[in-house]
């Protein structure tokens, strides 16, 4: 398949995910009892004709289909709607938030890399008593929660060495970067674990396959046997998890957002869902389905990079 | 052979840091720890600062929805709004009140009040402060259209006017004391009517902006991050004219990070309004704790008019059988008072009439008595439906309390059923009658905003828009409360609706709770009582020597 083919049949997909997604997600939210009418009118609640006039304004009595068909129609034309709680359009308060979560993510992907492959080779690659401890150290790593790691690195860190600050996500940059250093190193824990495990069993695997036998038999070098025989097929299993972990850790920044304070996507979705605001919960969750469907898209892309048998598109 | 003694190392923290965490959270809900609290000395201030400070970081408990004082009637918004936008009048730190931007108040009738505002007051960008703003802000929260949190203040208002260059008139359709003191609150908050138009909806959201007259001005709201106010080296009030010059409010929810947060020094402040589980880890850190007079109360309210629970005996029999000093000690760790009624001594003022209401408090006894307890649900009707109780969820402070409940009501036969509601739907409760079905009762915290308890006893106004249980008991006393002016004159009424209150028990008094307010000893000076929802407690924060 080619490039342009593969992104529009990917494109293609994505609209009816996005689709399917929406309608799901809008009637959960539909369904979902409590409404933001609290929120609006405040603590005390509000006077009968305060409430019918909220209700009628921001038309929370609409029946289900007309408020989806409206909602569609506004994201057609480029508008995500309005917070009803914040009384703020949507796309601000998005705009505003996705930068620390894609720093957040990012950061912790390459460490679930650094750390998760190397220790995975590492264990591997030199066995006996240092397989033991890295794959010790890595159960511990993924049955530990994210928030206990998390509660953990700042009273350790942030509280008892003072080495970084205990919440927020900083005024950018090399700034940005030290506040985001617990929390991603919070969220990547399970995930490097988890990897480790991945490469180093993936790596066994393919010491032990034929044409890596072959190769030792012919007396090649160990480093080149394995860069090129054992690290290139492992590969793909790898990819294919740092791909999946990429995804799943959007679910973790929502824990790790709200134990650091960040400003990120996740804490925002977890208020707008607690406060029955259905524009954000919609927006957000497209936002999200929107990178797992490209995460996804760049992993399949890869694949036929490290091991050009694999034609773009394929399913097998 | 580096390596190796490396993935020890980490081994070894990572076992440290489970242990840590463990350690952490044991100690946090333990509650066996009880705070040295003397609540005959609530504070009203704390020990003056010395000494400009450059920036001040405070944390709120969740980032507040809109700073539009009209729409500002919780802690998070009005900690921020105190600083910002300021009144007729004011509410001091002791709980007194005293003129603000008016310069004198006139009362000339009963039904008439007569603001003459302050000369030479300007809003942050420079414009005078004029009668117009003053009508406009008082205005917009006036009939049933209005979007404002606090109706109930303004429902007797008949006009407001611009007398004069530098006054304002407001005419009642009939007397109403409350209307007046509300003024000090948010309620009576005056913002630029052109600022406030220009914006429309958005004013006081993170895109359009404020404009008060406050010793601190909204410099920038980062929607998620930080509120951030400037020092107004205008500001009329030269008393009050900060020391510190930039303050940044954090918005952590969660209490174990703030607390985190408090012990390294990354916030310098905060007012918490539920003792917090780890509060008693902050006592050997770098902080002061202060505990402050305060008008919030814990309460138990009925919401049905039929049932078991809709008996003012069983509730009458419930609460004698419960003991609110182990709700005092145990839940709160001793950071609360058992309450004999719904207003406890801050709200009485500071006036001859403090003394009739501290009288009247004094006769009532808050020591659990089952004899009594039996006695009285033997006057009451059919008992056999249980009462059903919503608490809210995730709150240690709300399942304990109902479990003390549950067994108090078990004692003398009474069935008690617990709904844990999730937070998220805890609100509806306020809000949508059809969130109160099937509940006979919910917990809630609740503060008066005025130091009258006539202020909470109004709420069992008969059709008040949030006396759900149509309470009408009271009403008359209410009424003649409210229409009288004279502070000694109007305690009678109201210790007399105190009392049908305290009998019939629409809501359950539980616990009296202080103001809690933690300081990094790297600065004092915040006010510590229960004014800083409407005082500006930043103003006098400098630093600490």
């Amino acid at each position: 398949m080619s490039i342009p083919t593969f992104i529009l049949r990917r494109a293609g997909s994505l609209v009816l995910v996005l689709l399917v997604t929406s309608f799901v997600v809008f009637g959960l939210m539909y369904l979902a009892p409590g409404s933001p009418l609290s929120f609006v009118l405040g603590p005390r609640g509000g006077t009968p004709e305060q409430i019918a006039q909220v209700t009628a304004q921001y038309h929370l009595d609409d029946p289900f289909f007309l408020r989806y068909i409206a909602w569609v129609g506004d994201v057609l034309r480029g508008d995500l709607g309005n917070s009803i709680v914040y009384r703020q359009s949507v796309s601000d308060l998005i705009e505003g938030r996705a930068g620390t979560t894609l720093a957040l993510i990012s950061m912790a992907t390459v460490i679930i890399a650094i750390v998760g492959i190397g220790f995975g080779l590492l264990a591997s690659l030199r066995g006996g008593w240092i397989d033991q401890v890295v794959t010790t150290v890595a159960t511990l790593g993924l049955a530990t929660p994210t928030f206990v790691i998390g509660v953990a690195l700042i009273s350790m860190f942030a509280v008892g060495l003072g080495w970084f600050p205990t919440n927020g996500s900083g005024s950018g940059g090399f700034n940005t970067l030290v506040h985001l250093t617990l929390p991603a190193i919070a969220l990547s824990v399970a995930s490097a674990a988890y990897l480790a495990r991945i490469t180093r069993a993936s790596v066994l695997e393919e010491k032990e396959r034929e044409h890596v036998q072959t190769a030792v038999a012919r007396g090649l070098r160990s480093p080149i046997i394995i860069r090129r025989h054992v690290l290139r097929n492992s590969l793909i299993p790898i990819t294919t998890v740092m791909g999946l972990t990429i995804a799943t850790l959007v679910a973790g920044a929502v824990v790790i957002e709200n134990v650091f304070a960040l400003d990120g996507l996740g804490s925002l979705l977890v208020r707008a869902i607690l406060q029955r605001d259905f524009a954000i919960v919609q927006a957000v969750i497209l936002v999200l389905v929107v990178a797992f469907v490209v995460i996804n898209a760049i992993v399949d892309f890869l694949y036929t990079l490290i091991d050009p048998r694999i034609s773009l598109g394929s399913r097998q | 052979m580096l390596k190796p003694r490396l993935l020890i190392v980490g081994t070894f923290i990572t076992a440290s840091l489970i242990l840590t965490s463990c350690a952490d959270s044991n100690s946090g809900g333990a509650g066996q720890s009880t705070l040295d609290i003397d609540f005959s000395k609530l504070a009203t201030t704390t020990e003056s600062g010395a000494g400009t400070v450059d920036r001040v970081t405070w944390n709120l408990p969740y980032e507040p929805l809109s700073l539009d004082p009209m729409h500002t009637f919780n802690y998070a918004e009005n900690t921020v709004d105190a600083n910002l936008c300021e009144g007729l009048t004011r509410l001091t730190p002791e709980l007194t009140e005293e003129n603000a931007l008016a310069e004198s108040v006139a009362n000339p009738d009963p039904q008439t009040y007569i603001y003459t505002i302050r000369d030479g007051v300007t809003f942050w960008d420079g414009s005078a402060l004029t009668a117009d703003d003053v009508v406009y802000s008082l205005e917009r929260q006036l009939g049933p259209g209005s979007t404002t949190y606090w109706t109930d203040y303004f429902l007797n208002v008949a006009s407001v006017e611009k007398t004069a260059d530098r006054e304002v008139t407001i005419k009642l359709t009939q007397p109403d004391v409350l209307f007046a003191q509300a003024m000090s609150t948010a309620a009576g908050a005056i913002v630029s009517q052109s600022a406030a138009v220009a914006a429309g909806e958005a004013f006081g959201t993170p895109r359009g902006g404020l404009q008060c007259t406050g010793p601190f001005s909204l410099t920038s709201w980062e929607p998620g991050k930080a509120i951030t106010l400037s020092k107004n080296p205008h500001y009329w009030d030269t008393d009050l004219i900060p020391l510190v010059e930039q303050i940044s409010f954090s918005f952590i929810a969660d209490e174990t990070t703030a607390i985190n947060a408090l012990r390294s020094g990354d916030i310098d402040g905060q007012y918490f309004y539920l003792p917090p589980a780890g509060l008693s880890q902050l006592n050997s850190d770098n902080t002061t704790t202060t505990y402050g007079k305060s008008y919030v109360f814990w309460t138990l309210r009925a919401l049905q008019e039929t049932g078991t629970f809709a008996q003012p005996e069983v509730r009458a029999a419930l609460l004698a059988a419960l003991d609110r000093q182990a709700i005092a000690d145990v839940v709160f760790q001793g950071a609360a008072l058992p309450a004999p009624t719904l207003t406890g001594p801050d709200y009485f003022g500071s006036g001859p009439e403090a003394e009739l209401f501290q009288e009247a408090l004094d006769s009532y006894n808050t020591d659990p008595d089952l004899d009594r307890a039996r006695e009285l649900l033997a006057q009451a009707g059919d008992i056999s439906e249980p009462i059903v109780i919503a608490v809210q969820g995730s709150s240690a402070v709300h399942e304990q309390t109902v479990n003390l409940i549950q067994a108090a009501g078990q004692a003398i036969g009474l069935k008690i059923e617990i709904r844990v509601i999730p937070v998220e739907q805890y609100g509806n409760i306020y809000v949508d009658p059809k969130a109160r079905e099937g509940l006979d009762g919910f917990l809630t915290t609740y503060y008066g905003n005025v130091p009258d308890p006539l202020d909470i006893y109004a709420i069992f106004t008969p059709g008040g828009a949030y006396n759900f249980t149509n309470y009408n008991q009271a009403g008359e006393f209410i009424e003649e409360a409210r229409q009288t002016l004279d502070p000694v004159a109007r305690a009678e009424p109201t210790i007399q609706a105190q009392e049908l209150v305290t009998r019939d028990l629409p809501w359950t008094p539980l616990n009296y709770m202080p103001n809690i307010l933690v300081q990094n000893k790297r600065i004092s000076g915040a006010a510590a009582s229960i004014a800083y929802l409407s005082y500006p407690w930043a103003a006098t924060i400098g630093g600490q020597q």
